[in-house]
């Protein structure tokens, strides 16, 4: 249909039309397609970057690469002494931390309460025993600590307190967690495990997004927690473990397991061990950026529609002549076609550039610090090539349909003007 | 020797209304090749519509039009389009230059169609523009020329090919007198290098430098004259057939 011949010819055309047209005409289109674009990949990007961020939190904060936890039948790791050292014994081994992890209630304003009827101000919480050093090698958590400062080795009867467990920065009450009121630094707060209490102070405050696994979590050494849940025997709940760069987490976890820790722990990637809704909910978000960027497509395409439908109305005697003087009815569509294709891809072009040499690495450095997650810019390189297609291929249609409506009129009606 | 091109009861008819408007009420009449045929009368009476059939822009009714001998009743669309790209050239009232094309790149489209390389069209376009004395407007845009400029290119585009028929329809119509005499004038130093030119056109100074006049009136052929430039003894072109 299309032979080389037309498409020469077409292309002469569209060439010259495309360079002597408007500049301002051209530069809108081209940046009607460049938002187009940007919105096909930003918009699903963006989304799909939201749970990728919470990923990468759970990642950084809780999991490591690989995480060593409790077996679904036991309440603590057997042997977690001899796992934990042939753990720091493999040389893909960047950091270890051990957690003890027990469910135990904080309180406060206990002092002050002075009816008996009024509903105490306490909340459960998580209650984890660390190293510090060892915590803070692997997260960084001291980092978090907004308020006050984090654990020193060796100290007692003090605890660091995640953000949602304080009124003054939770989002409000969710199940299971009731802020506490009037603290900070400095109060002295009760804590309960297995039925025993001990009052401690809180020495920080841990600030982080809300779905930060360290927001809701109170921590303290782990001597102490095991002295209050009377683990004397050095179990711990989780071990998590940060490989060096380039070690293959599935590898090793495969390692992990063939070498006896799967018998007394479960042993998983990060990927594994990220709650599963997580995955859910990035798969509903690609859904819908695509369903809403498909609207820019749309729009998209009646822009090109339009422009191409009036610039060939407008010719429509030059495209009579062109046909009665012998010019194929092709290469004028050819012509068309090969304007829109310009616009479609000199938008992605411009798109592509912006994108990878622009968005993607500055927000991947500079997260955007929405309140769920410090949010990154999703885009593959496969899937974004592929939006350059479907954008290409929207154009073309609209493009095609307005030149072909003109191209097949009548050569001496569109040459007299008639009808 | 056959004509180069010859109609026989061409008949061009409109439906209008409930009724039928017939345009040409069955046309006989032939051109020889090299001949120069100026197509005259009233407003309305067919001479555009004539000259449409006679070259293959639009359908005839009935009747048919052959050309070199080749019955085109049965051509395709396709056909008829090659037929006019290579054996045809148009001049129009409206010169009908693409605007983002400049002269030069309005000659060379239908020449690239024919299959010619770029450069060989260029060359060709810039030879035809310099025929028509624009060698100085090669890369002008139309709407940097003149109407006469303009339609002198639109002339270029026409015969840069050498087609075997040249026609013009109302060629002078927009152009002040000075700007249709070069037209004119371009029009018969063609002829005299052997172009056929079939010329419409309601301007009896104009139509009069033909070989011969075909009058129409209501779709007839009311009368065919010679030209005037037969009284005067004018230098006869070499491929010149004038039988008449
Ligand atoms: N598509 C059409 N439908 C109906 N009638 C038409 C159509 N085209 C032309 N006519 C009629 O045919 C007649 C001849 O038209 P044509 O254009 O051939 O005249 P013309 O001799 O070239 O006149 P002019 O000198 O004004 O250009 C006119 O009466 C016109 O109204
Ligand atoms: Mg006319």
């Amino acid at each position: 249909m299309f032979s080389l011949l037309n498409i020469r010819v077409g292309w002469f055309l569209a060439w010259r039309q495309i360079r002597r047209s408007s500049v301002w005409t051209t530069s809108l289109i081209i940046f009607v397609m460049l938002l187009t674009f940007l919105n096909l990949v930003v918009v699903t990007g963006i989304l799909v970057g939201l749970v990728q961020g919470i990923t990468d939190l759970y990642r950084l904060q809780e999991t490591g690469d690989v995480i060593v936890s409790t077996l679904d039948t036991k309440n603590y790791i057997e042997q977690s002494p001899q796992i934990i050292s042939f753990i720091q014994t493999l040389p893909q081994v960047e950091h270890v931390t051990a957690r003890y992890i027990v469910n135990g209630s904080i309180e406060a304003n206990y002092k002050t309460r002075t009816d008996p009827n009024e509903k105490p101000n306490e909340s459960g919480a998580a209650i984890v025993g660390i190293d510090p050093v060892a915590e803070n090698a692997f997260s960084g958590i001291a980092r978090n600590v907004e308020e006050g400062s984090f654990l020193a080795p060796g100290d007692f009867d003090s605890v660091v307190v995640g953000s949602q467990l304080i009124a003054k920065y939770s989002f409000g009450e969710i199940p299971g967690i009731r802020p506490l009121k009037n603290v900070g630094p400095g109060s002295v707060v009760r804590i309960t495990v297995n039925g025993q209490t001990r009052e401690v102070v809180i020495k920080g405050i841990l600030i982080d997004k809300a779905n930060s696994p360290l927001s809701s979590q109170v921590f303290m050494s782990a001597a102490q927690l095991r002295t209050l849940a009377g683990r004397d025997d050095y179990s711990v709940n989780q071990v998590a473990i940060r490989l060096k760069k380039g070690v293959d987490e599935v590898a090793f976890k495969d390692l992990l397991v063939r070498s006896g820790v799967g018998r007394f722990a479960k042993v998983q990637t990060f990927e594994q061990a990220i709650p599963n809704g997580v995955e859910d909910v990035k798969n509903t978000f690609a859904v819908l950026g695509n369903a809403i960027s498909s609207v820019g497509l749309v729009v998209a395409s009646i822009t090109i529609f339009i422009v191409i439908f009036i610039n060939a109305l407008t010719r429509r005697k030059f495209i009579g002549i062109l046909k009665g003087i012998g010019i194929s009815p092709q290469a004028i569509e050819v012509a068309y076609l090969l304007q829109s294709m310009f616009y479609a891809l000199v938008g992605s072009s411009i798109g592509l550039i912006i994108l990878f040499g622009f968005l993607v690495p500055y927000i991947s450095a500079h997260p955007i610090n929405l309140p769920i997650s410090n949010t990154v810019l999703v885009a593959p390189v496969g899937e974004t090539l592929l939006r350059v297609v479907l954008l290409v291929l929207a154009t073309l249609i609209a493009g095609y349909i307005p030149a072909r409506m003109i191209v097949k009129k009548n050569t001496l009606d569109s040459i007299l003007g008639r009808n | 020797m056959a004509a180069l091109i010859e109609t026989k009861k061409l008949v061009k008819a409109y439906k209008s209304g409930d009724g039928v408007s017939t345009i040409l009420k069955g046309i006989d009449f032939s051109v020889e090749r090299g001949e120069f045929v100026s197509i005259m009368g009233r407003s309305g009476a067919g001479k555009s519509t004539l000259m449409y059939q006679m070259s293959l822009l639009d359908e005839p009714t009935s009747g048919d039009i052959s050309i070199d001998g080749t019955n085109t009743r049965h051509m395709s669309e396709k056909e008829k389009a090659a037929f006019r790209l290579r054996k045809f050239g148009f001049v129009f009232q409206d010169y009908a230059l693409m605007p983002e094309l400049t002269a030069t790149e309005n000659i060379v489209l239908p020449l690239l169609m024919e299959s010619y390389t770029f450069t060989q069209a260029q060359a060709m376009a810039a030879d035809a523009l310099t025929r028509v004395g624009l060698g100085h407007r090669l890369h002008n845009v139309p709407s940097q020329l003149s109407g006469g400029e303009q339609q002198r290119v639109s002339i270029a585009r026409a015969i840069a090919e050498q087609p075997e028929i040249l026609f013009a329809d109302e060629p002078t119509a927009n152009l002040d007198r000075e700007s249709a005499k070069v037209v004119i004038d371009l029009f018969l130093e063609l002829h005299a290098h052997g172009q056929t030119i079939i010329m419409v056109t309601h301007e009896e100074e104009y139509g009069h430098v033909a070989d011969r006049i075909i009058r129409l009136d209501e779709g007839s052929i009311v009368s065919i004259e010679k030209g005037v430039r037969h009284a005067h003894a004018r230098k006869q072109p070499t491929k010149k057939q004038s039988k008449k």
